[in-house]
This record gives structure tokens, sequence and C-alpha cells, in this order.
């Protein structure tokens, strides 16, 4: 518990002063990513909450000061991923029109859950929708859509929740054919879709998903794993290591977010 | 002092002529796969009991305690006559059901089929299952060393002790129902318990896992008795640890001893506790498997109290901990401990199987084994079922088979996900009706193939049955060399299997009795050299979840014709060691035999 009360005063008056400017937030935000290459992590995480809260809609930053989090907590330092979540959940607060900030939040319960019990993993879980669909409520995205209707997906079938995956899914799809704009990164909506008729049961379905994600997307290597495995088990096997709780799920957003030849940042997408 | 040569001749007569013939027929087969197979005989053994649980009454919600509270189907296995053939007393659990003391008239090598006797009323042990209480386990321990095991019934109230008396002039057994007079008075929602000495004392000791913390479900003031957390519960009974004592006038008792052991400070949601000398240091060390929280690893400090090592040794989980066994699965002298958890659709925790590193560490592998599965886990237990050289591991699983509607996705929505629910509270959980909660599930044998891998066999031994099984008592009922299993289900009738693999390896059974150690020899280690080989077991006294199995030591010998030596290291430190002599084996093969300490084999 002590590291909430030493960190949350000062991440309070952060949040309460605004008075950092996006330049400030970029130079914070480098300084925070050199701090977490070095694996200095409390200055990393002084630094990159700094820049969220100057820029508390910037998806880079949080998903930097999250990724920092992760890569000094691991799957056992709890506190670590409280003081994330705690951070976002201020964050929201002071800037409740702040969709990104939703979505890191979302994201922070999600990277919490390899470090927790069977229960809390599911509660986590079903919190991290919640704060998707708010961030959904702002503004729609493919980001939202995709990550909201992923994680439906990891939800067993049981408890009926695949529909809704398939539903934000179909939107995430609509919302990039509306942007005419394909990206590389935009085959994974495909491949979860055909996930969720994989967990409704319906693989033929879910093989026409991905063929036709496969015409859109030739060599996604997501899209050519699913449909190189045509006996039902052996695709079973490897969606159930995929949708395997235990596991972590990427969320770097690395493919998303990207940089550029230069090393530059491209521009985060909404 | 009898002569080692007589008494063999002896055991080989008292094991009857039917060995001899045995072991011709397994050099004949010795090329032979076994092919394990049981067959499930309760019926026709007399041992078919349909197990009650307790229904409570009552403003508080009726259904949710009797959903917490639904194991208490437990069986304990043990001689209580000392004839020989290990008897069976059977749990029930609801108000005024009665348990079952079964006496095994054996005897089937002749062709008669193995038949249990039921002297549940001369003997008196049917009780417990009074208004305040709930019979939930049962142990047989020999707690005053008189030679005759006297019956541990543990309950959701205070214990109940019966003193073994010896049969009357009618020849039927009589107990008497001792446990205040010696000291166990402690309330408590025990669930599990385990008898040894803790102080190499010569004295059994007696710990016990405690489910809720100590408060009368029968008769509650508050809702709030249920974890208050799912993950991180340290609102359970923890453990009590009752020492061995001598009372005023030279009687056996106990006095509670649980602070004083190192053992007050772990109130978690204890299910079972199992015991092994697990560092090899001639002490036997605690392992607590606990529900809606982590296991705990307690190594004795040499001197009968415990140091908590968790940490360190196994690390802190948040998994549903159900069972202990403990058993060499892979034959490198240090023993393994084996832990069922929750594995289901909507839950994926995984069994553990804790690999003994043998430098006070542990690694699980029960993926690597193959040994993670086992759905909603309950009772298992080690035993070389082929005889093999190898112990396989049965297990029991389970929680609630009942009407087509599935109660987990609504505890899910109107509790686990509801925000601010108080977990610790019953009237936060919806009533079960007839829905079914990890019901209808095949219970596993997992078959050791002896290259620390496992292969499930239940469908093909014929156990793959999909009772809620809890209990699991473990022994060699018709004293074939081949192991039974008696299982005891939730609600449900139990089941019997009786073991009739064909081909199965040699075998030897070594029933021990201490002499200055405790006289069921409870934590002696023994190992048997044969063809070239070691096999490493214990006696345990009461080890897995709801259960205890038999006293008697039971070694699968494989294709090894021949006994070289059996090195038997008694609780206290003492160690003998019984070799070849004049170019005769030590003991038999394909035999029961029993050692006395200090004066090497015997007879009956």
């Amino acid at each position: 518990m002590k590291p909430r009360c030493l960190w949350i005063v000062p991440v309070l008056a952060l949040l309460g002063a605004g008075a950092l400017g996006a330049a400030d937030g970029r130079g914070l935000y480098e300084e925070g990513l050199a701090a977490a290459e070095a694996a200095d992590y409390e200055a990393a995480f002084a630094k990159l909450e700094a820049a969220v809260a100057a820029e508390p809609d910037n998806l880079r930053y949080g998903t930097a000061y999250r990724q920092a989090v992760i890569a000094a907590a691991g799957d056992e330092k709890k506190e670590l991923y409280e003081r994330c979540i705690d951070f976002f959940k201020t964050l929201v607060a002071a800037h409740p029109e702040a969709a990104n900030a939703y979505l890191n939040l979302a994201f922070a319960h999600v990277d919490k859950i390899p470090a927790e019990g069977a229960i809390t993993q599911v509660i986590l879980a079903n919190t991290s929708l919640t704060y998707f669909g708010n961030a959904l409520e702002l503004e729609e995205s493919w980001l939202g859509r995709y990550s909201r209707g992923h994680a439906y997906l990891f939800w067993p079938t049981i408890f009926g929740r695949a529909a809704s995956g398939i539903a934000d899914l179909e939107k995430a799809i609509a919302i990039a054919r509306e942007n005419g704009d394909p990206k590389p990164y935009h085959a994974r909506a495909w491949a979860a879709l055909g996930d969720g008729y994989w967990r409704l049961d319906d693989v033929d379905k879910a093989r026409e998903v991905w063929t036709r994600g496969r015409e859109l997307f030739p060599g996604d290597g997501e899209l050519e794993a699913r449909l190189s495995r045509t006996g039902r088990e052996e695709l079973d096997a490897y969606l159930e290591v995929h949708y395997d709780t235990g596991q972590r799920v990427a969320t770097h957003l690395r493919e998303i977010l990207g940089r550029d030849a230069a090393g530059h940042d491209e521009p985060a997408p909404r | 002092m009898r002569t080692l040569a007589p008494s063999f001749l002896l055991l080989v007569l008292a094991t009857g002529a039917a060995a001899n013939e045995i072991q011709d027929a397994k050099e004949a087969a010795s090329a032979k796969a076994a092919t394990i197979r049981f067959e499930e005989i309760g019926e026709a053994a007399g041992v078919r009991f349909v197990h009650s649980t307790r229904k409570f009454a009552g403003r508080h919600k009726r259904q949710v305690l009797e959903m917490f509270t639904d194991g208490g189907a437990a069986v304990a296995v043990g001689d209580f006559d000392g004839d020989g053939y290990d008897d069976l007393f059977v749990t029930s659990s609801d108000a005024g059901a009665a348990s079952h003391l079964m006496r095994n008239g054996g005897k089937t090598r002749d062709g008669k089929p193995l038949s249990f006797t039921e002297v549940t009323a001369a003997a008196g042990v049917g009780g417990g299952n009074d208004p305040l209480s709930i019979v939930a386990d049962a142990l047989w321990l020999d707690y005053d060393n008189d030679g005759r095991l006297d019956l541990y019934v543990g309950r959701f109230g205070t214990p109940l002790l019966y003193r073994n008396e010896g049969p009357g002039e009618d020849g039927a057994w009589r107990f008497t129902e001792v446990a205040a007079e010696v000291g166990l008075t402690k309330f408590g929602n025990t669930i599990g318990a385990v008898a040894f000495d803790a102080d190499n004392d010569g004295w059994l000791d007696l710990m016990l896992a405690n489910y809720f913390q100590p408060l009368n479900l029968l008769d509650l003031e508050t809702t709030k008795v249920l974890p208050n957390d799912l993950d991180y519960a340290d609102n359970g009974g923890g453990v009590t640890f009752y020492r061995g004592v001598e009372l005023e006038g030279g009687r056996r008792g106990f006095v509670d001893a649980t602070a004083q052991a190192g053992l007050a400070h772990h109130t978690g949601w204890s299910l079972d506790v199992g015991h092994a000398d697990l560092d090899n240091d001639g002490w036997q060390d605690v392992y607590v498997a606990g529900d809606y929280g982590t296991d705990r690893l307690f190594m004795n400090n040499g001197d009968g109290t415990f140091k908590d090592v968790t940490e360190q040794a196994i690390g802190f989980d948040t998994r549903k901990g159900m069972n202990v066994d403990m058993g060499d699965y892979n034959r490198d002298g240090f023993l393994d401990v084996y832990v069922t958890n929750i594995t289901d659709e909507y839950m994926k925790e995984c069994n553990f199987l804790w690999h003994n590193n043998g430098d006070g560490t542990f690694i699980d592998l029960s993926k690597e084994t193959g040994t993670c599965d086992t759905d909603w886990g309950w009772a298992a237990k080690w035993g070389d079922v082929d005889n093999d050289g190898w112990e396989d591991l049965f297990a029991v699983n389970g929680l609630r088979s009942a009407g087509e509607q599935n109660y987990i996705p609504l505890l899910l929505e109107t509790t686990i996900i509801k925000p601010g629910v108080d977990f610790s509270d019953l009237d936060s959980y919806p009533d079960i009706g007839d829905m079914t909660w990890s019901g209808y599930q095949k219970q596993r044998l997992f078959h050791n193939l002896g290259e620390g891998t496992f292969k499930e066999i239940a469908a093909a031994a014929g156990v793959d049955n999909d009772l809620d099984g809890r209990g699991l008592g473990m022994g060699d009922f018709d004293n074939d060399g081949r192991l039974d299993f008696f299982q005891a289900n939730a609600n449900q009738p139990s089941l019997f299997y009786r073991g009739v693999t064909e081909n199965a390896g040699n075998w030897l059974e070594l029933k021990l009795t201490g002499t200055t150690s405790n006289r069921s020899a409870i934590g002696a280690r023994v190992r048997v050299e044969a063809g070239g080989e070691t096999w490493l077991r214990e006696v345990n006294g009461g080890n897995g979840y709801s259960s205890s199995s038999t006293l008697r030591l039971h070694f699968g010998l494989g294709a090894a014709a021949r006994v070289e030596a059996v090195e038997i290291r008694w609780p206290g430190g003492k160690v003998e060691r019984l070799a070849a002599k004049d170019g005769q084996p030590p003991v038999p093969i394909n035999a029961v035999v029993r050692i006395e300490e200090g004066r090497g084999v015997v007879a009956r």
C-alpha cells in the first residue's frame, strides 16, 4: 500500500495544476522512455505520469507509461499495476472528455490480469469492458471497437459474450472501411471476428471471415495461422492458447502507434 | 526373539498359498504389458452409501451455506480389528444421518467376493450429526499406542474421538467417545485432518484443516461468514495443531499447540493438510491446501514447531487448493506434492504437481507431466495401480451435478462482477436451486509412464464415472497386491473400485509397527531395493482431501522378482536395514509383510 500513498499526492498536483503544455509533455515522455530503457523505473514512472498528465488524451504517452509498468512489474508486482490503474482513474476523473485516457485505463486493467488470481482476473476483465465502453461513448474508433471486441472473446462461451465481441469487431471493420486508409493492423479485426464465430462454434463462418480477411490482407500472419489449421482439434488448440487468460495480452500498440524511418512518432490513429 | 526364517515362512503361509501361484503367473506374464482395469463392486461388497450433505434452515441463505459446506463425504481406511484386512469408515453429514463402520471379510483369493459387514451400531461410532455439528472427515489413528486403531471424526463443530476398546465378550468391537476427556475440545469447521508425530516423541499429534473461521454455521448471528476475497481470503479457519501429551493419571491426550508450533498466523480457508518429510531431515513437514488463496508450506524446525517457508519454497498462489498428497513420482528420493485446484471452462487454474528440487524449493510441473487438469478437483491419491514401479494418480472431481442450467453465469452477473459486492456476505450470492455447478465431470486416472509424464486412462480403466467425488480411500482390501479405491461422493452413492489389472507387476506391501516410535509407524520412511532399483515411501497419517488411506505401504516392483533390501528409517531416527542373508531375500515379493521396529519381520 505504501507506494500508492506516496505517489498519489504529486499526481493529483500534476493533474490539478494542468500547467504543463504539449511541448513539456513531449519532453517528459522522451525522458521517461529513456529512464525506462535504463530500467530506472521510478524515474520513468514519474516522467511518464507527468507527460500523460500534461496530455491526458495522448494515447502514446499513456501506452508508454503502461509498458514501463509491465516491464517493472512482470507478473508479480501487483502494486505497480494498482498504481497505474489508480493514476488513470484519477486522470479520467479530472479529464472526462479524454477518450484515450479511458482506453489506457481499460488497457491498464488488462495489463494487470496475468498478475492476479482467477476470480480477480474476471473482475479486471469485466471492468476493462466498462472503460472501453466509456472511451467509445466519447469517440468511435477502430482501436476502441477492436480492443473491446477482442476482449469479449476471452470470456468462456458460457458467459455469452461472443456476440457482443462480433458486433464490436464488425463495427471496427466498418470504421476502417469508412476511413478508406487500410493499415496492416486492420487485419487483426478480421482475425478476431472469425475467432468470435469460432467461439460460437460456427467454424465454417469463422473460416469464411478469415478467408475474406486474407483477401484484403494477403500474407497476414494471424489469418494465415488460423487458415492453415484445417483440422478442428489443431485450430481449437491454437485458439485456446491465444485466448488463455493466464497469458499476457500485448497492449503495446506498437504496430498502431509506430515510428517513421527517422525514428519519429507517427500520428496516433483515432 | 523370532528369527527371520520362521517369520518369513509364517508370512508366506499367512498371505496364502496363492502368493506362489501369483508369482508364477507374474513370471510367465512378465513380458506382457499390464492392462489397468478396475471393477466397481460397491453394491456387491455391501459398501454402497448415499452421502447426504447438511440442509440448513433459518433466516440466512439456506442454499448458499449448503453450497459452501457440501464436502463431508469422507472415507477412512484402516484395519481397526487387526485381522489383516483394511476396513472402511464412511461418513454422512445431514442432521441425524449416520456414518458407517464396515468390517472387511476379505478372502477373495479363494474365490469369495470381497464383502463388508456393517458393525456401526455395536461399535457406537455412527453419530455426530447433531443439531449443531456436521460430520466432515474421518481418520484412523492409534493415539494411545495400544495397538488398536482409534477413530477421529472431524466435524464442523468439536471433534469426536472414538477410542477402540477391542472386542467385547460377544466378539463385537466397542468404541468409547473420549474427545472431551482427551482434550479435543476446540470448536472448528474442520474438513481435513492428519495424524503424525511432529516432535518424534513416539506419540501422534493431530493437525486439522479448518475451512470457515470458528463460528457455528448452524447458529449464525451474522451473514458475513464467507471468504472476504475469492483469491486472497484471509478470514478462514486456518489450522489447529494438537500435540499428543500425557494427561493426569498417565492417560494420553492432546493440548492445543497451534500457536506454540508457529501455525496460528495462518488464517486461510484450509481444505486439506498433508504431511511428509520433504527435506529428508527426519522430521515431518506440512503442506496446507488453501481455498480462495495461497497454500502454505511449513517446514519442521526439528522440534515439532514449524517455519512458514511458503514464499521461498513455492511462492504465494491464488488458486483454490483442495487436496494434498505426497509421493516420489519420479523416484529421485525426494517426495513431491500433488495439489488439486479448479480447472473448468470458466476458470483454468491447473493443479500443482510440486516437483521437489531437493534444495528446499519446488517447481510446479503439472502441465509438463500432464496432470494439470482434473476439472473441479477434490481428493487425489498416489498409488502404483499396475505395480510397474511408478506411482500413478487417481483424482476425483465435480462440485454439483444437477439440472441443465449452469449456475456460473448467474453467479458471475449477480456477484462476481457486481461493483462493490461483499463476497463475505451470504446475501451476496444467489440461491443455486436445481442448477449445476461444475458437475458431471469425469474422474481422472493418470498412469505414470515413468519418464516424467502421465497418461490419462480413466475411461479405459473403468473409473471415469461422473459423480461428484470428494474423499478417496485407497488400500488393498483383498490383499491381492492390486490397489483398490473407495470413492465418496457428495449427495450421491459411493463407489468401490476393486483393482483387477491383468499382468500387473510384482509387489510388496509392508505393515509397520512402531515400538519406541508411534505404534502405527506414521512418518516411517522405507526404501525398498529390488532389481537394481530403489523405491521410497512414507507411512502417512491421512493425506488427501476428506479421506485417509491404508497405513500399509504398497510397492509396485515391476519385473523385479526378488527384494534385495528393505531399509526403514523409523520416526525418531533409528534406521533398520533388512538385507539378504545366506542367499535368502529379507522379505518375499507378492506378499503382505509385517515389520516391527527393532524386531524385523514378524508374524501377524
